[in-house]
Parts: structure tokens; C-alpha cells; sequence
């Protein structure tokens, strides 16, 4: 008894949880069995000797769709729905038999064979901000609050997790972020590592991927100088700091000097150069991904992660949108007099038709979508009932994410709604469950546990890998 | 486990014809075992296998449908859940070793938390003797836990001994002693120390911690130290300059550990600078400190440089931090007046306790009245209860907002009555001109803060009204009503009284170990606002010495901060000895730390004699001096350069009140702005700055180099130093060009990035 459980391991809570590798669904199925000498007990004792989740994701390309698109227009169509629901758009068959896709999306329809669709997403946050927060974060705010304010309390983005329990060496970031800070008014949580410390705050950028000489200051030095001279400015350092002995006995001078020498690696990186280096790449790719920010902003994320980063975001736009044929998120509620349907199909769909099965075909061609998973999502979906603007408004309580690639099933829908696109019907998935997925497959402990601000012990998520996706 | 329906109702039948044999089997065990109490022995096990852990069973939401009270705070919920949940499959008086809850902790069914105990354990033992014996709840009847003894409570262990037993007895109301070593939770707080099942602390290296001993709702906290065997360790006596020396240097002694040399001057004149006035000295400064031949020359120095006017903004800084000062919320104008009163406070040395009660009871318009800008930031009672308690009363009591507070004696009652103090605080909203239609958080406008006549909490766990009442020992507010002021303002006025008096533990305690944190780079306690039983102080003496002067001095800031820098202990230097490398706590040696963001950006300005420029602010502002966080929003305006480098080096947001909101961390994007950031790079070759004075001055190749050295490190270069920095300049083809660089590594040297 008394080596019954060694302290303090004991403490470090539920180590095993991720050894369950059974659903609920199996194991009834399994119960019933009990006559044929099978007992569940039995049948479980062998399983419950898991280990810690093996990586079975290299990265994750990370596309957030800012304002929320529509679910039942896109991927989640109702073509039996009453006419105040299905919207004015046509359907058209994909190579995912049975699917269908609106028109639009003529070549994204050529690659549902390659995706796993979500349909069962839902939470309760009606508000871009808080919603936001919830699906960069994984983590469901106190409050709706429409200007939820950006604090450390709050939760990290899934790449600072990343960034602290699965980090890549040598003279590469481990989670990269652009081309936008999103905001709805205030600036949207979620984004950067909060209390996890600036530490593991992602390696991010405004600068258009799209511009033609698309540089970053930090990776290409001031004009007036030259590596050699950062060079023997270096030396000239290392003399000074020889002399106060500090980085002989003091961590943080330990510290700060590694982060020195990363952040001089990344800027001799000729490898981490070359990933930004997008005029490398032929016209013709840079084509077929759209000459947008976010086409050229999905290009860079495949040669990110080719390079070995491991969490790449990349934000559609900076603002909810909704209104313009031109720029902004999926926000379209039909305001001042826009409607939706003049606006989607002039912008948000070609950009989505161009770059997303572009992204995923490239992928594939170089052998990455085995080792990448991209995730395609909004904040919510929106309301299945046209509103009075012929548009549709913010609805959370059902909407479609996208999954593609390493660690998930191909041509597979999980979870679904009701007939009208309003509720799930079956095996509803929360934000959390998503975050907790994506740990999952990255080889991170959903339930790791992480000292939050005041030293209150939190789990990175509360939710539960959604294993129905997993291939 | 039985899922398939026939089987289940096949085995209650049997349970109804075998009662009798299960009333034989229990006394069976009665016999051998004794009774076993739900209260005292199955809460226990719940605890010890951790099922009602935070992480576990014990969260909000529970665990894969099951949830235990956090801690087993609330055994009434537990029993419940236990017995009445899942149709009694949990607890399974006809099958006891059917019961899920023995199938799940011994993993013969999966579980998400793994093994917690084994079969043949004491846990199963009890858990299964309780169900067998029918499930009973003894509320009534058990004896209660009148008090918990942990033998030690202090030690200090010498190696080659790295083990310690601890005895753990519990004192029942009936008179009874326990011993619970087997049932006790043992919690320690550093990972180097291991706790056996029984309380045998195991510790892989020298180093202090405290074991947390826990049973049911009760703690105890044990410190330990394990301490190097030195078999040739000499304490070298060394003087003390004051009391303060005298504590530290009695703790170091007993932990066999000698204190370092004492710091340099040239160290001490740039500690002293940075810490007092958040600059560097300049090179005329630093040069004649060092070369005054007064052997007070040190306290000399302090006493002039506290009564400097950078040293009102450095500590002004400090509190807006804490006091939340920035614009959404008080508005530009508000802002800019709530700074200068804290900084006019601290100019004319208003005592801390006139400081404070001004806070708390300041009513009226947020610009004729600065000091209602306290309540103007913090707009509902639970946000004014928890961070008065934090900032004031070195308690944070924000666990105590959902469950009892698991480390700390707060109760959910105790935070909700607490909060009740706030809760007649009300604004009237004269105007508010706010940008953002849809944002609630934003103010734009005069505003008046007035006590009320109404307005309550509502206890979420009763649904009844919370009642006022103190912290601690307080009691309710009612009886504090004294000072013969209008009754609704009495629980503002009694508030401040109760607060700031002397007798009022926490609050001296609290704030002199914020004193202490701000010139030694560490709390006494650690975190410096989370005061309790629990997180004993590194050096408690010393605490309790420093409370006494303090409030003897009527609260003098200045007082304290004089005897601290006084101090030999103070004045050591960062360099650790043979004894004291691995000591972080007990302040052997000075703790090395990076420079506040406005600190850094200042000093480089300093050396480089250029100014930065902060959006909305006059050319010439130093980032110390810089009220609020932005004062133009960024969407308004691109943050310059001087905002981006204080965003990326931690400057707070100020939406907390704690100072762990100022980030202290080194990153990479920090790096990236030393290194080839737009603000070094600018500050570097902009014209007339003093690289180009220096270029023009006459000096000589070595004479520039030894001005820069005192300038940015307030010491001379070694020969080495100046051999090389003149060398570059010699062989340069543009001589400006090698003077940046040498400047560039004075800047970037960890000795200026660093405090040391």
C-alpha cells in the first residue's frame, strides 16, 4: 500500500487521460457483449495502458476566417430547407460523393475528398470579440462581452502553447502569426501568449506577402548595415560582457543571451530567409494561390511550415468585414444597405475557391499534408434563417469547420445539424474539444496543466480530443 | 459493471436476498478496522487519491460526468453525488467491489486519471468498507476535526541527511488524538522535494520549500531546509550596518551559507540611480561618487537622490501601474490628473496610510478629486473587493470567488461579505464622449463617485444577501461605524480606519514587503500580494522587524526605503561564492534582473543623448514620465517607435492590479529590438546626438571611449576593453561608423541591459 502512489507525480492530475482510446459509443456496444464472456472491465484493463499522445502532426497551418462565414452556405448546405433558410445559392456535387458545396467553390469542391468537415461546432458567444477569443484560444470567456479587453487572465493562442511545450529549435520560430492583428473595435484576445509570458509570444508581422518587395525588418537588417558589422558588433559585446562575469553565474543573462543567439541564427537563417523569400517561388504557384494577402499569406504558410515551423496563422482579414466587395471578414449582416449575396460570391468565395484547394493540393504534391493538419474556421457560423436584410447574422450555436491533413480522416464529415442548420444533432464538438484536438494531435497533453495569472493552476484545455476525426 | 438491463435487475433481486450476509460481511470488517466515517476517513481518501483535485473530479465542470467539491470543501455535495448519481453504480452497497468509484481509481476499468490506488491499499480498504457498510453519512455523529499537528514544523537538515519524516496527528472534538500520516495529503511546493504516501520528504539537492500537510479542511505548512554539508565551511563574520543585516545575516548562518562581498562603488552609484530614480547616473556623476573619499559617501547619496524629482516619477510609475491608470477607462484627462496626484504624493512624501485612506474614501468629480479615480477604474464591488485586498492587504482572494479558497482560510462568504463593503460605490456619468459606441469598458468624461445609500452583493452560493463584513478578524462593518460621519458613508470612511491602522496586520506587512520587492528584486514574501499562512515569508523575523519601523515611522516611505539601501545587505554584490550559488530567497547576494521597459528605453536615450517620442506627448518626456499606457489609440495613430519598444518590453496594459502584470520576461522580439530594432538603430546614427558631439570633442580615441564606458556602465573600460575599442576605431574607414558599433555593444552588454 504504502508505494500504492509515490507523491508528488500523484498530483500532477489526470497523467493517463489521453491512455482512453475507446469512445462511449464502442464501449456500450462492447457492454452488451457481457453474455459471450467479454466483460467491459476486462475488455478496458488492457486498454488502459496508454502513453502521453504521440505527435501525429509535424504543424498546423492555421486559417482564421475573421467575421464569421457561413456554414449553411458553404459546407453545410439545406437544400430541402424552407427558402428563408437555404439562401439563393446553388449547390454543386464535390469529390466527396453526396456533398455538396455552393457554387463558387467549383474547385474547392474538386478536394472534399481530402477534408474532414466538423458540422456539430457550437458555443453560446454572439459577439466577434468574445467568440474570436473562444475559437483562437480554446477557451470559453466569463462573458459575451462584445469588447471582451485583451488581458492577461485570459487565455493564450494555441500557438504560444505550442511555443511552450513542443518548441522547434535551432534558428527557426516555432509559431508564426500575420498578416494582421484582428480586432472588432477592441483588439481580440487570443492572439499572443498572455500569461504564458512574451517569451512565447508568436514571431509576427503586418507586412502584405502580397507587396512586391514583402520583407520583415527583423530578418533583413537597416540599410546602413551589414551582417559583418552585426557581426564584430557582437564580439565587441561579448568582450564587454566577458568583463561582468554576469553570464557566468546569472540565468536570466544566460537567458537573454540565447535569445541573442537565436535571433542573430534567424537573421543569418539563409533557410529562414528563403522561406520569406517569396519571390523564390515561380510565378505560376504564386498565381495559382491568388494574388491576395491571404493567397500569398497561405503560400507563405507552406513554405513555413516546409522550413519546420510548427503553428503558422494566418488571418483573412483585420476587420469583421462584411460589407465590401473589396476587403474585410465574412461578416455580412446586410447593413447600410449591402447584401450578403452581392458580396460573398464577389469576394470572399473566388479568394477561398482560389487559395484554399491550392493550398491543400500543393501540400499534397510535396508530401506535407501528411505531416501538416490545416484548419479552416470563424469565430461562428451565421443565422440559418435569412434575416430582413437578405443576409444572415452571428450564429454560434451550429457551424462547420474544415480540417484537412495529417492526423485526420479524408472525405469524412463528423458530427451534423438539424434540418435546418440551426442545432447539432449529433456529436456536438465545443471549441474546446477542437483545442484539445489540435494538442492532441500535435503530441501535447490537452490536460497539461499551466500556472495562469496569481498562480491559479488551469489546464491548457477543458475539452476532449474529438478522436471520430482522427484518421 | 453492468450494463445489460436482465443482468442489473437480476442483481438487485439477489442484493434484496442477500442483506443479511452483507450486514454479517460489514461487521466483519467493522471488527477489524473500526468504523470508518465518511467525514474523517472517506473525504480523507478522496482528497489523498486526489479525486477532488482542481484538475480532476474537483472542477467547475466535474469530470467525464462525475464532480466531487473542490478539495471536498463540501462533503454534503460529495455524498450526494456518490451514492445518488448513476443509479447508484458509483456506490454499490450489494457489490461493493463492483462500485464504479473502486473500478475507476484501480484502473480495472479505464480511467482518465489513471491509477489512483491499488486494491490492496488503505483507500480501497476504506472506500470499500463504506459502501459495504450501506453508505452512511455521520454528519452527526463523527467526531470533528478540532485541530491538525504536523511534527516539524520548521527544519534543517544537513547533509548527508536529505530526508525528513513528518508525523501527522489529528486532535478530534471528542478528545481523541489520530494518526493520519497514510490519509494526510503532503503538498510540496518546489519540485526538488519528493513526499512519500507517509510523509517522508525526500530532497534531491540542497534548497528551502514548504510541505503543505492537508487533511480535510485543514493545512499546515511545513518549511524545510536542506542544507550542503560544507564540512569546511568558515562563517565569515561580517559587520552589520543595520537590523536588517542582523536577520539576514542570523538566517544565512544556520543555512551555512556567507554572504558575498559587498558591491563596488561604481556598482552601488548605478544600482542606487536605476532603483531610486529609474536613470542611469551620468558620467560626471558616477565619476565623482566614486572618487569622494567620504566613507558615508553611500548614505549621502541616498539621501540626495531621494529627494530628487525623478525619483517622485519613478515611484509614481510604480503606483499607476497598480492603480490601473490608463486611458479607456479614466480618459486622457483623467489619466494625466490621477498621475500627477499620485506623483505629487509621493514628491511630498504623504505618508502610505494618508495615501491610501485618500483612495478609499475619495468621492466626488474624477478631475476635481483625482484620487476617485481608484473607484473610477474598478467598476463592480468584486473588482474593488479583490483588488483592495491585493493591493493593500497582500491577499488575493479571486479563488475565493467560486469555491473556498484552497490554500488560504477564505471562504466563499467570507469574499461575497468582503465584497459587500464595495458595494455602494456608484458613479454618476456626466458625459461620456465615448469613441467606440458599442465598447461598455470605455469612459470619455467627467464622472462623479459618490457612497450610496443602496446597493448589495449577492452571495451566488446562498442567493441571499452577503453582509459586510472586514476581512479577517474585522468582523462586520457596523461596528466600525465610528468618526461621527453621514452612515452611508461609513463603510468607506470605516474601511480606510480598518485598514490603516497600525493594528491592522496585513497592511504595513503588505506594503514594506512592496518596498522591499522594488530595491531587492524579491518579496520577503513571494508573490509579494499573496500573504498567508501558507506562503510563510523567506526571513520572518526580518519581516516583522521591518512592519515595526515602518509603522513606527508613521509610514514614511522614504524612511524605510533609506534603512533598506542603508544596508550591508543591500549594498552586496551580485556575484555569488562557493556557499551561496544556488540561493534566490534569503538575499546572500543581490538578485541580477533586467530593466523595466521605461528604465531600459531611458538609459538608451541617456547614452546616446537623444529623446523618444511617445504619441501625444511633448518631445522630451521620459518613458518613466509618461502617465498613462497610449495615450492615442492605435488605431488612431501608428504607436512610434518609443510605444512599440515599450510594448514589446513589458510595459502593463494596467487592466490588473498586480504588479505580475508588468512582464520582466527576455524574448526573442525583444532581442530582435536590440539588436537592429528601429529605435537603437535611429538612436545610434542620428545626427547631433553624442556620438557626433564625442567625434568633435578633441578627445582622444581612448578618451571617447572611456566617456561612453562611465556614460552607459558608470565605470571605466579595462585595458582590454579600450585596446580593442581603439583598435576598431583606428583601422575604421568611417570613424562614426566604429563608434556605433562600440555603443551598439555598451548598449546590448548584459551588465546594461541588466540591474546587478
Amino acid at each position: 500500500m504504502k508505494d500504492s502512489m509515490s507523491s508528488p507525480n500523484h498530483y500532477s492530475a489526470c497523467a493517463d487521460f489521453h491512455a482512453l482510446r475507446l469512445s462511449r459509443r464502442t464501449l456500450l456496444k462492447v457492454g452488451g457483449m457481457g453474455l459471450l464472456g467479454l466483460t467491459v472491465p476486462n475488455l478496458l484493463r488492457a486498454e488502459a495502458k496508454g502513453k502521453g499522445p504521440k505527435a501525429r502532426v509535424k504543424s498546423v497551418i492555421f486559417l482564421f476566417q475573421w467575421g464569421g462565414p457561413s456554414h449553411i452556405d458553404m459546407f453545410d448546405r439545406k437544400p430541402d430547407a424552407p427558402e428563408a433558410y437555404r439562401g439563393p445559392l446553388n449547390g454543386v456535387p464535390t469529390s466527396m460523393p453526396g456533398l455538396h458545396v455552393c457554387e463558387g467553390l467549383e474547385r474547392t469542391a474538386k478536394i472534399m475528398d481530402k477534408v474532414t468537415l466538423i458540422r456539430s461546432m457550437h458555443h453560446t458567444m454572439k459577439n466577434h470579440n468574445s467568440a474570436g477569443y473562444y475559437a483562437l484560444s480554446g477557451h470559453a470567456p466569463a462573458t459575451d462581452d462584445q469588447r471582451l479587453r485583451d488581458s492577461p487572465e485570459l487565455f493564450p493562442a494555441y500557438g504560444s502553447v505550442v511555443d511552450k511545450f513542443a518548441p522547434v529549435k535551432d534558428d527557426l520560430p516555432t509559431f508564426v502569426s500575420y498578416p494582421h492583428t484582428i480586432a472588432d473595435g477592441s483588439i481580440t484576445p487570443g492572439q499572443h501568449a498572455s500569461f504564458l509570458g512574451k517569451r512565447h509570444d508568436p514571431f509576427f508581422f503586418t507586412q502584405d506577402p502580397n507587396d512586391s518587395n514583402f520583407s520583415l525588418p527583423e530578418l533583413s537588417l537597416p540599410s546602413n548595415l551589414t551582417l559583418e558589422r552585426l557581426e564584430q558588433r557582437r564580439e565587441l559585446q561579448k568582450i564587454i560582457d566577458r568583463q561582468s562575469r554576469l553570464l557566468d553565474f546569472s540565468a536570466t543573462a544566460q537567458g537573454l543571451d540565447a535569445y541573442y543567439e537565436k535571433a542573430l541564427a534567424m537573421l543569418n537563417s539563409p533557410r529562414l530567409r528563403t522561406a520569406f523569400d517569396l519571390s523564390a517561388e515561380p510565378a505560376k504557384v504564386r498565381e495559382a494561390y491568388g494574388r491576395t494577402t491571404y493567397g500569398q499569406g497561405c503560400l507563405l504558410a507552406r513554405r513555413l511550415v516546409e522550413t519546420g515551423v510548427k503553428f503558422v496563422t494566418v488571418y483573412f482579414s483585420n476587420n469583421i468585414g462584411g460589407q465590401s466587395t473589396e476587403s474585410g471578414g465574412w461578416d455580412t449582416h446586410g447593413f447600410n444597405n449591402t447584401r450578403m449575396y452581392n458580396i460573398i460570391p464577389k469576394y470572399h468565395l473566388p479568394i477561398t475557391d482560389q487559395t484554399l484547394p491550392t493550398l491543400l493540393n500543393d501540400l499534397e504534391e510535396r508530401g506535407l499534408l501528411e505531416s501538416t493538419l490545416v484548419v479552416w474556421m470563424g469565430e461562428f457560423g451565421r443565422t440559418p434563417r435569412i434575416n430582413d436584410n437578405a443576409s444572415r447574422d452571428h450564429w454560434p450555436q451550429c457551424y462547420t469547420t474544415l480540417l484537412a491533413g495529417a492526423g485526420v480522416k479524408r472525405g469524412f464529415i463528423y458530427g451534423a445539424s438539424d434540418k435546418t442548420a440551426s442545432y447539432p444533432a449529433e456529436n456536438p464538438v465545443r471549441p474546446d474539444d477542437l483545442a484539445a484536438t489540435i494538442y492532441y494531435l500535435l503530441g501535447v497533453d490537452p490536460h497539461t496543466e499551466v500556472r495562469a495569472v496569481g498562480d491559479r493552476p488551469v489546464l491548457i484545455s477543458d475539452g476532449k480530443p474529438v478522436m471520430g476525426v482522427m484518421a | 459493471m453492468l450494463l445489460h438491463p436482465s443482468r442489473a435487475g437480476k442483481v438487485i433481486l439477489s442484493a434484496r436476498f442477500c442483506l443479511w450476509c452483507l450486514a454479517l460481511a460489514a461487521a466483519r470488517d467493522v471488527a477489524s478496522a473500526g468504523d470508518v466515517s465518511f467525514r474523517n476517513d472517506v473525504m480523507a481518501v478522496l482528497s489523498k487519491a486526489g479525486c477532488n483535485m482542481g484538475t480532476c473530479h474537483g472542477n467547475a465542470n466535474g469530470k467525464a460526468g462525475f464532480k466531487l467539491s473542490l478539495r471536498g470543501e463540501d462533503p454534503e455535495w460529495d455524498i450526494k453525488v456518490l451514492t445518488r448519481d448513476m443509479f447508484g453504480r458509483r456506490a454499490n452497497p450489494a457489490e461493493p467491489d463492483q462500485s464504479l468509484i473502486l473500478l475507476k481509481a484501480t484502473t480495472q476499468i479505464a480511467h482518465e486519471g489513471g491509477l489512483r490506488f491499488r486494491k490492496d491499499s488503505e483507500e480501497y480498504a476504506i472506500l470499500r468498507q463504506w459502501i459495504a457498510e450501506g453508505l452512511r453519512d455521520d454528519a452527526q455523529t463523527a467526531a470533528r476535526l478540532e485541530r491538525l499537528e504536523v511534527e516539524p514544523r520548521e527544519a534543517i537538515l544537513t547533509a548527508p541527511t536529505h530526508q525528513v519524516q513528518l508525523r501527522v496527528q489529528a486532535v478530534l472534538s471528542d478528545g481523541s488524538r489520530r494518526n493520519l500520516n497514510s490519509l494526510a495529503v503532503y503538498d510540496p511546493a518546489n519540485p526538488f522535494t519528493t513526499v512519500s504516501h507517509d510523509g517522508l520528504v525526500s530532497a534531491a539537492r540542497a534548497g528551502e520549500t514548504t510541505v503543505l500537510v492537508r487533511y480535510l479542511d485543514q493545512q499546515v505548512p511545513v518549511r524545510l531546509a536542506f542544507i550542503a554539508a560544507r564540512p569546511d565551511f568558515v562563517w565569515k563574520n561580517v559587520p552589520s550596518h543595520n537590523y536588517i543585516d542582523e536577520h539576514v545575516l542570523a538566517k544565512l548562518r544556520t543555512l551555512r551559507m556567507n554572504p558575498s562581498a559587498g558591491c563596488t562603488d561604481n556598482e552601488f552609484v548605478r544600482r542606487a540611480y536605476l532603483d531610486l530614480l529609474g536613470i542611469l547616473p551620468t558620467a560626471e556623476e558616477a565619476r565623482a561618487f566614486v572618487a569622494d573619499p567620504r566613507r558615508d559617501k553611500r548614505s549621502r547619496l541616498i539621501d540626495r537622490l531621494l529627494e530628487r524629482p525623478e525619483f517622485a516619477d519613478f515611484w509614481a510609475l510604480k503606483w499607476a501601474d497598480l492603480l490601473r491608470n490608463e486611458e479607456k477607462v479614466l480618459d486622457r484627462k483623467g489619466v494625466q490628473a490621477f498621475h500627477r496626484w499620485i506623483r505629487q504624493s509621493i514628491a511630498e512624501n504623504k505618508p502610505l496610510d494618508q495615501f491610501v485612506r485618500e483612495l478609499l474614501t475619495a468621492q466626488g468629480s474624477t478631475y476635481q478629486n483625482p484620487a476617485a479615480n481608484y473607484y473610477r477604474a474598478l467598476r463592480d464591488p468584486v473588482t474593488r473587493a479583490e483588488s483592495t485586498a491585493q493591493l493593500f492587504l497582500g491577499t488575493r482572494l479571486q479563488c475565493a470567488k467560486c469555491h473556498n479558497h484552497p490554500f488560504d482560510r477564505w471562504t466563499q462568504a467570507d469574499y461575497y461579505d468582503w465584497a459587500d463593503v464595495f458595494a455602494r460605490v456608484q458613479y454618476k456619468v456626466l458625459e461620456n464622449r465615448r469613441q467606440d459606441g458599442l465598447d461598455t469598458h470605455e469612459f470619455n468624461g467627467e464622472q462623479v463617485i459618490w457612497a450610496g445609500r443602496k446597493g448589495e452583493v449577492t452571495n451566488p452560493k446562498t442567493g441571499k444577501p452577503a453582509n459586510s463584513r472586514f476581512l479577517g478578524s474585522g468582523g462586520p462593518v457596523t461596528q466600525h461605524a465610528t468618526r461621527g460621519t453621514h452612515p452611508e458613508e461609513n463603510r468607506l470612511n470605516a474601511l480606510a480606519d480598518w485598514l490603516t491602522s497600525p493594528a491592522n496586520p496585513l497592511f504595513a506587512r503588505s506594503q514594506v514587503n512592496r518596498i522591499w520587492y522594488h530595491l531587492m528584486g524579491r518579496g520577503l514574501v513571494e508573490p509579494i500580494d499573496d500573504f498567508r499562512p501558507t506562503n510563510p515569508p523567506s526571513i520572518a523575523s526580518l519581516l516583522d522587524a521591518l512592519t515595526e519601523d515602518f509603522a513606527k515611522s508613521n509610514f514614511d516611505m522614504r524612511h524605510i526605503i533609506r534603512r533598506i539601501m542603508n544596508s550591508r545587505t543591500y549594498q552586496l554584490s551580485a556575484a555569488p561564492n562557493d556557499t551561496n550559488l544556488d540561493d534566490e530567497m534569503n538575499f546572500s547576494h543581490a538578485l541580477v534582473r533586467r530593466l523595466g521597459a521605461e528604465q531600459l528605453l531611458d538609459a538608451q536615450n541617456q547614452v546616446a543623448g537623444v529623446r523618444s517620442h511617445f504619441n501625444g506627448y511633448p518631445v522630451g518626456m521620459r518613458a518613466t514620465q509618461v502617465p498613462g499606457v497610449l495615450a492615442v489609440r492605435k488605431r488612431e495613430k501608428k504607436p512610434s517607435a518609443g510605444d512599440q519598444f515599450l510594448e514589446v518590453f513589458g510595459k502593463p496594459q494596467r487592466l490588473l492590479t498586480c504588479e505580475c502584470e508588468r512582464s520582466m520576461d527576455t524574448s526573442m522580439g525583444q532581442a530582435f529590438q536590440l539588436i537592429s530594432g528601429p529605435t537603437i538603430n535611429d538612436l545610434l546614427t542620428e545626427e547631433g546626438n553624442r556620438l557626433s558631439k564625442l567625434l568633435v570633442s578633441g578627445k582622444s580615441d581612448a578618451g571617447m571611449i572611456e566617456e561612453l564606458y562611465w556614460t552607459a556602465l558608470s565605470r571605466p573600460p579595462t585595458s582590454k576593453e579600450t585596446k580593442e575599442a581603439v583598435a576598431l576605431l583606428e583601422k575604421a574607414k568611417d570613424r562614426r561608423h566604429a563608434l556605433e558599433d562600440v555603443t551598439w555593444a555598451l548598449l546590448n552588454a548584459k551588465e546594461f541591459v541588466l540591474r546587478k
